[in-house]
């Protein structure tokens, strides 16, 4: 497809998407369900360049998921800071975070990495039970609604945050879009593919994970900083298994390296369990066996079984076979 | 005397982890292969033999063994799943498909033994020995002990027996040990079930220790994380020996400074040794450290 068509079919898709939750009735419960797709897919984003284009898999993501939901609480429900601010301070706070972890895990590959990123994981889940500045096992409340007073908007229920969650969404779908255009999503895909290659085209592996880490931790701390508007109060609780696992699965389940992937994963996850549930146990079943079934027997995803399909309705533009060579 | 007492604790408790981390020793140094279920499959080690127990009546010793047949189960359909990427030693892939196994155990067990905590009660744990000033109970001991034959009857397996050698072999290179007319593929599903098994029988000792929760596989895998980086991956001794020494450090460090941060601190201590020496820890394959 050209670029051209490709943009204006973005755009097109882009306004529609806008529209889903009234397309959908417009409900109390569908835009809820709308908002937390919106913040879900973003968080998912933020890993999805870290384990689809570098090719590692950092258990670390609810870490910055849960620093910027935390440091909105704090400067948000604390010092009455507005979104604007509490936005750039979480973004900077988890840069922070993300550099120090980045630095630390440098040297590791692999599975020492993961485990690495899963042990911090769980020790950022045991500060935030039992530290008193983070609210201790309570979690923090009285995150105010989200005001721009300058411009007048207030969004006290979920139908009026839907604008800002979406402005969020499309905004992490270009940056992930334009990282993988960038010279640094190349870079990345070349040390993820094969980094002896990486290294003697003269690019320095440790240094573009680092990169990438610093990217992608932006990304999902955002979905944090809103997640805390959302919800008003924040807990411990978002550091459990199931944002990683959400993450995961929404990551691996349509195939990798798809634009529109982690958000129809998270998608297809939320509608299951706000709509279809069947009680939190099962859901955690059915999560995990998506989780496990996709990676063991669909490489490429559920896309990965739809796409050749594709194919049949394709025009050949070059005919089959040889061609007959002409008499002469 | 307090000393003495965090020391006795700081022993028993250095035996529980090391014992906790044997299936991961083995599964890593010795097939190159990960479990995060791990956690989950100590919580559903302790549950099967909390049921066995408390709901089915049966005695301990008929509990532990049925322990590890669950443990023996869940490992087998694991590997089984997940063959084909253990053959293409696609780690990433593993790490995540185990992760998934973790979550999936963790709803079922929720949902079979509900999500309260549970004390596992065994002849052992309500036996109270005071020795001087010391305390510690019968299950204490029987950790210990069983630690060391466990360590002691790997370490022959692994170095001196047929079994060890193939294991040692297909970890080494799958496809010259295919070659060679070794069947890898049971060999990875050997080492799963073992894995299973040991975590089982660690459950089923050392769980009596604490309330048990469906929950708490999340963080008891930390520990055994720490164990087998700090004990030279793969490395059975050298598992012993940091399953040992983290024992006594989180004994300590639990009695004097803070007994809520005590995993944050063995995590730091990993930390700091992979800062310190971040080069050495690459894996080798065969459990043998070059």
């Amino acid at each position: 497809m050209k670029t051209g068509i490709k943009t204006v079919l973005f755009a097109a898709l882009a306004v529609i998407g806008f529209f889903v939750p009234i397309l959908l009735g417009a409900s109390g419960a569908v835009y809820a369900a709308c908002v937390l797709i919106a913040i879900f897919a973003v968080m998912s984003y933020g890993l999805d360049i870290v384990v689809s284009d570098l090719g590692e898999v950092s258990l670390a993501h609810t870490v910055f998921f849960a620093v910027g939901a935390y440091t909105t609480a704090l400067l948000s429900a604390s010092a009455g800071i507005g979104p604007v601010l509490s936005l750039a301070g979480a973004i900077l706070m988890v840069l922070l975070v993300a550099a120090a972890l980045g630095f630390v895990t440098l040297q590791l590959r692999e599975f020492v990495f993961s485990l690495v990123t899963y042990a911090v994981a769980v020790v950022a889940a045991t500060i935030a039970q039992n530290w008193d500045f983070l609210g201790g096992s309570d979690g923090l409340r009285g995150i105010p609604a989200f005001e721009l007073s300058w411009l007048g908007f207030t969004a006290r229920n979920d139908q009026e945050l839907w604008p800002i969650a979406y402005l969020l969404l499309l905004v992490a779908i270009y940056l992930v879009s334009a990282f993988r255009r960038s010279k640094l999503g190349q870079a990345a895909m070349m040390v993820h593919l094969n980094q002896r290659l990486a290294v003697t085209s003269g690019v320095d592996p440790q240094r573009v994970r680092l990169q990438v880490f610093m990217v992608s931790a932006p990304i999902t701390a955002s979905a944090g900083w809103l997640y805390s508007y959302q919800r008003a109060y924040i807990s411990a609780d978002v550091l459990e298994t199931y944002f990683l696992i959400l993450m995961l699965t929404a990551v691996v389940v349509m195939g990798r390296r798809l634009l529109l992937g982690p958000l129809l994963g998270v998608a297809l996850i939320q509608v299951q369990e706000k709509f279809f549930s069947f009680g939190g146990y099962v859901d955690k079943i059915i999560l995990g066996s998506v989780l496990i079934l996709t990676l063991a027997f669909l490489p490429n995803g559920l896309f990965g079984v739809v796409a050749p399909l594709r194919n049949l309705f394709t025009r050949r533009t070059t005919p089959v076979g040889k061609t007959i060579p002409e008499r002469s | 005397m307090n000393f003495t007492q965090q020391l006795v604790n700081g022993i028993v408790l250095g035996h529980a982890y090391a014992l906790i981390a044997i299936g991961w020793t083995v599964l890593l140094g010795v097939a190159r292969l990960v479990n995060f279920g791990h956690g989950q499959m100590y919580m559903l080690g302790a549950f099967v033999t909390w049921y066995g127990v408390s709901r089915l009546e049966l005695p301990y010793f008929v509990a532990i063994p049925l322990a590890m047949l669950a443990g023996v189960a869940v490992g087998y359909v694991m590997q089984r799943v997940m063959l084909q990427l253990t053959l293409k030693q696609d780690l990433v892939s593993i790490m995540i498909v185990t992760l998934g196994f973790g979550y999936v155990l963790h709803g079922a067990a929720a949902l079979f033994f509900g999500s309260t905590g549970q004390i596992l009660e065994t002849p052992f744990s309500t036996k109270d020995i005071y020795w001087g000033d010391l305390w510690f109970t019968y299950q204490d001991i029987a950790i210990v002990i069983a630690a060391i034959l466990f360590f002691a009857a790997l370490k022959y397996v692994i170095d001196r027996t047929r079994i060890g050698r193939l294991a040692r072999m297909v970890a080494e290179d799958p496809q010259l040990a295919q070659l060679a007319g070794v069947n890898v593929r049971r060999v990875y599903l050997g080492v799963f079930a073992f894995e299973g098994a040991a975590v089982a029988l660690a459950a089923a000792l050392v769980a009596p220790r604490t309330p048990i929760l469906t929950s708490m596989g999340f963080d008891e895998v930390i520990i055994t994380f720490v164990v087998v980086v700090l004990g030279g991956i793969g490395s059975v001794t050298g598992s012993y020996v940091a399953g040992l020494a983290l024992g006594l450090f989180t004994a300590f460090f639990g009695a004097f400074v803070s007994p809520a941060y005590a995993t944050a601190a063995a995590f730091a201590v990993l930390i700091a040794v992979l800062v310190i020496r971040p080069g050495g820890l690459a894996v080798s394959p065969g459990g043998r450290r070059a």
